[in-house]
């Protein structure tokens, strides 16, 4: 049926059949795998650049300034031969319309009218392991293996990027102070044209500025506050994008106790008023553990202004702890303060998500806790998993440093969890991975904004993810927030932790140098390593024991031997894991998103450039759906619980969104956020709401609308 | 303004939503409020570069299309809802109404905001000069119009307003759902996808409401409005088949648009409770189309678009018992 079905219709509906069952209520995969097929057919091979040979192609493109030949010039011609044909011999193919789709609209290199495609998905492959293996035959094939099997994925910006000539940075993400100056201020806006030109989403944190209506040179009422800034810097991103290829994107956190804070969620209100509405930029609110103790009580909160706790204390307002100094605060008369309900904060702050999914929110003290290294944690990024110190930067009346601060830029990547499982050396596909981010870190030198700059020279910060967990467990039919899957989900990551951390202790060992402060790290006193040699984190239940079958996990003795390795020779990279959201990579990866339960069994997924596309979610079949519960049927509960078992083991953080239908209530988003905060959650990401339609006025048959 | 027996104004009693004849009312109420939400919030800027990718005769048949669109939300906000109120049966009912009227003023606002965003002056001019003067468009605003006149029957009138809403919108819905599959102005498209999620449950509430005071009619009246119903239907088809053809010749998608047609006019009589006219072949909707009009689930990237599937959620506040840590 379905061959006559395809010779009528184009690739787009065969993929739209993925979302309306057919007559016997199964679902469509063949019509997407039809629409995979008929996209290389119609599409891609018709208007792919044809080659006779490697050489020929390699000529060209170097020649015609499409590749970077000093990549290409740092392993002999016959090495090449053999990468390139090691790759095409595994025959890869794209399982679903969306990764193909989603790789040639975004990834692939063009011709420069934009029309014909020059590289193939392993064209693709390997000249991001030649970049990132810089002459290491080796370790070039090695990086080709991990990629192409799926087991490593680099973040899309090093994918997208990497051996281009013209071609964007391959950092994903910054993250930029902003202090209570003009210079600061104006610096960070022009930080934020510049790293939004070059790629990567961009951070930047209000909470050292003075509020509206605090005084300036001591006249009072002059201040505008937050939402001017915030403002300027929507549109800074707006107005520099990557060439076009990637939309410019940034996110601003403020401090729950800052006296903007209200104004500062309104602006993402649906009534609110044009000249305050913010659109596009993110927003993130850092929330204190005196926040959620003051509304226990059900007491009113203080909000303080910036500008006078840095007058009284000396150092910026995001360098106190506020759950430190509340009382000292509230007592001192010298800080302006107001006061709002703590509890109807937290309700604003539902409502604000209901309307809106934003804002993310970090709980600080939580974060500073399980934070390894010396410093204060004041904010996070785009999207929430990175949690990195920072130090503030001056300046001089002429823009320039009086002293260079660091600020906090990060390379991501992420592991398929299903296929590294596969692959039965978990120690060695770590290794590889903390590597390949290494060699962005040490490739990567933005000069444009120096404190950045500092800041990854002296850290050598990667961000190690995971993503693919629920199409794994369902895969070996355990359900997703089950106990044998938080249980999986524990062990896998504390694993991931030993090999990560014994990855950058044998790159301290090669190249004989620490990350800057390893010596007032916790790693350095051996303190952070008594949760895993005072306990074994292994396999306790029959089933997670077999998931591990034939994979060598690390016990208490490999722990205190790594603890001493470490304490010896110290760790390359400050910081080494951190989950993001994983949109596009994993569609092209072929994976569910990140940690998260998926959205749906069949995904809507919607993005500017791809338009509305349907995507099934991994391994799933007409035999196994049961296992493939979505966000919505999962809960708060066991999604909660599932990245507590993570969070233990990663040094950074984890993207977490939650997922509520839409007759839920605020309180019952609070309830999540407490029960969060309570378990250890580090930051929270969106809030997701999901409409059922009206009795009576859905799409018939529609496999995303039905539960 | 009515007057009682002694010859002074009537003054209507106090609506108490507590208590309800019709629970429909409430539930409608509700779903219309939470949906609540205003042209601003959807990026539509981001658009700009898309749009410059149409040529220049899709740019116009896609500006004459709102035009259109925007036509028939002004007649039911300024016409349609109002003429409706009289004949509500409760009082909650005509407060539902209310909210119709305002939304379809939001609809055709939001024509607007796209084309401030994405055309000239000029050529917004020139197709609305356009809508006045195309026949098919006039001719089924006209047909409309004709049973929301003062002393018209209200039952017919809410036939002829189930026709407007579940009907007569989407030879013009069609295009930015087009468009969108195609990767094409995807930010107009997740608007457009929230005034159907609007026209869906207005059209669903009408015929509602006309179901329950068919019931309350004799068989006679019943086979008189039923006649009545599918010779509009077929009136308004004709109208919309030419307009579609019109519209949709040079592109060669005429053949689509219709079958997306029949399908709607179908989904009109199960409003309004009737079988359908068309058979399930001639309705057989492209699936990037029809898949397309599902707003809820999306799982869309915050970076480029805000969705469509946010709403005014239910504030409640929290207890001791939840905070108990």
């Amino acid at each position: 049926m379905l061959d006559h079905v395809s010779d009528t219709l184009d690739f787009h509906a065969l993929n739209a059949m993925l979302n309306l069952y057919d007559a016997e209520g199964r679902i469509r995969f063949d019509a997407d795998r039809m629409a995979a097929r008929q996209y290389f057919l119609r599409h891609v091979n018709q208007n792919t650049v044809f080659f006779h040979s490697l050489d020929e192609k390699l000529d060209y493109l170097v020649d015609e300034g499409y590749y970077e030949a000093e990549v290409l010039a740092a392993y002999p011609r016959a090495f090449l031969h053999r990468i390139w044909d090691a790759a095409f011999a595994k025959k890869f193919r794209f399982p679903t319309f969306l990764g193909a789709f989603k790789y040639y609209t975004s990834y692939t290199l063009r011709t420069r009218d934009g029309k014909r495609f020059l590289e193939r998905y392993e064209d693709r492959v390997v000249m991001c392991a030649l970049t990132l293996a810089r002459g290491d035959e080796a370790l070039a094939m090695a990086f080709m293996e991990e990629i192409l099997s799926g087991r490593f994925q680099p973040a899309t910006p090093t994918f997208l990027n990497a051996g281009k000539k013209s071609r964007g940075e391959l950092i994903s993400c910054f993250l930029l102070r902003m202090e209570d100056n003009m210079e600061s201020i104006g610096r960070s806006i022009n930080s934020a044209l510049q790293l939004s030109r070059r790629g990567g989403g961009v951070a930047l944190m209000l909470t050292n500025i003075r509020e509206h209506g605090a005084p300036i040179k001591g006249i009072e009422n002059q201040s505008s506050g937050v939402i001017p800034i915030m403002k300027l810097l929507e549109d800074s991103f707006s107005y520099a994008n990557q060439l076009g290829a990637r939309q410019g994107a940034g996110a601003v956190y403020l401090n729950a106790h800052h006296p903007d804070i209200l104004r500062f969620l309104d602006t993402k209100r649906e009534n609110a008023d044009e000249k305050i509405r913010i659109k596009t930029l993110s927003l993130g609110v850092v929330i204190p553990d005196v926040t959620f103790e003051l509304a226990r009580r059900n007491a009113e909160m203080y909000l303080f202004s910036p500008h006078d706790v840095e007058k009284v204390y000396g150092v910026p307002f995001s360098e106190i702890s506020v759950t430190e100094k509340y009382a000292e605060m509230v007592a001192d008369k010298r800080i302006a303060k107001k006061k709002i309900g703590a509890r109807a904060f937290f309700q604003t702050l539902a409502e604000i998500q209901f309307e809106s999914g934003y804002p993310y929110i970090m709980f600080e003290d939580t974060v500073n806790r399980a934070n390894p290294v010396a410093g204060r944690i004041t904010m996070s990024n785009l999207c929430s998993e990175i949690l990195q110190v920072n130090e503030a930067s001056t300046y001089k009346e002429d823009l320039s440093y009086a002293h260079l601060g660091t600020d906090i830029s990060c390379n991501l990547g992420s592991l398929n969890i299903a296929k590294t499982m596969d692959g039965a050396d978990l120690g060695a596909t770590v290794e590889r991975a903390v590597r390949a981010l290494t060699a962005v870190s040490e490739m990567s030198a933005i000069d444009s904004v120096p404190s950045v700059r500092r800041g990854n020279d002296e850290s050598h910060a990667i961000g190690l993810g995971q993503m693919n967990l629920h199409g794994y467990l369902a895969r070996e039919r355990v359900h997703y927030g089950s106990p044998e899957g938080v249980e999986f989900t524990s062990v896998y990551f504390a694993a991931v932790a030993f090999h990560a951390i014994r990855a950058s202790c044998a790159l301290a060992r090669e190249t004989g140098e620490r990350f800057r402060g390893f010596e007032q790290s916790s790693y350095a006193s051996g303190g952070f390593f008594d949760k895993y040699t005072d306990r074994d984190w292994l396999p306790q239940s029959g089933t997670v024991a077999q998931l591990f079958a034939g994979i060598a996990l690390p016990g208490r003795t490999d722990w205190a031997a790594l603890k001493a390795e470490v304490m010896a020779h110290g760790l390359y990279n400050r910081n080494l894991q951190a989950v993001p959201p994983t949109g596009s990579i994993s569609y092209i990866n072929n994976s569910t998103s990140s940690i998260h339960p998926i959205v749906s069994k069949i995904e809507i997924r919607k993005e500017g450039r791809i338009g509305r596309v349907y995507y099934p979610a991994p391994f799933m079949t007409n035999d196994n759906l049961e296992y493939y519960r979505d966000a919505y049927e999962v809960g708060p509960e066991a999604l909660i619980e599932t990245y507590a078992a993570a969070t233990e083991h990663v040094d950074q953080g984890l993207s977490l969104t939650l997922f509520f239908p839409a007759e839920a209530t605020t309180r019952d988003i609070n309830r999540a956020q407490i029960l969060a905060w309570r378990k250890g959650i580090k930051t929270l990401y969106y809030v997701r709401l999901r409409q059922t339609a009206l009795e009576g006025t859905e799409v018939e048959g529609c496999v995303s609308c039905t539960l | 303004m009515t007057k009682d027996h002694a010859g002074r104004i009537a003054v209507p009693r106090a609506i108490n939503w507590n208590r309800l004849q019709d629970d429909k009312d409430l539930e409608v109420w509700n779903r219309l409020t939470v949906n609540f939400w205003l042209p601003e919030k959807v990026p539509l800027s981001n658009d700009v570069q898309s749009w410059a990718t149409l040529s220049a005769a899709e740019q116009q048949l896609t500006i004459r299309v709102f035009t259109g669109l925007t036509l028939l939300d002004t007649i039911q906000n300024a016409v349609g809802a109002p003429a409706m109120m009289p004949d509500a049966l409760t009082p909650h009912e005509e407060a539902v109404l209310t909210n119709i009227a305002f939304m379809e003023a939001v609809h055709a606002r939001s024509y607007s905001s796209i084309f401030s965003t994405l055309c000239s002056t000029r050529e917004v001019d020139e197709a609305f000069r356009w809508s006045e003067e195309n026949p098919q468009l006039q001719a089924k605003a006209r047909a409309v119009l004709e049973t929301y006149a003062p002393g018209a029957d209200p039952l017919k009138r809410k036939v002829a307003s189930v026709f407007l809403e579940s009907f007569l919108f989407y030879s013009g819905f069609y295009l930015p759902m087009y468009w969108s599959s195609r990767a094409k102005l995807t930010n107009t498209a997740d608007l457009i996808r929230l005034i159907i999620r609007d026209e869906a449950v207005h059209g669903y509430y009408i015929g509602y409401k006309f179901q329950r005071a068919l019931e309350r009619q004799d068989a006679a009246r019943r086979a008189e409005l039923k006649e009545y119903t599918f010779s509009l239907l077929f009136e308004l088809y004709e109208i919309e088949a030419k307009y579609t053809e019109a519209l949709y010749d040079d592109l060669g998608l005429t053949e689509e648009v219709k079958s997306f047609l029949h399908y709607n006019a179908n989904k009109a009589l199960q409003n309004l409770g009737f079988e359908a006219l068309f058979p399930a072949e001639a309705c057989e909707v492209n699936p990037a189309i029809l898949a397309a009009l599902s707003p809820d689930s999306e799982n869309h990237d915050f970076f480029s678009g805000s969705g469509s599937s946010y709403v005014i959620g239910r504030a409640v506040a929290t207890e001791d018992a939840d905070w108990d840590f």
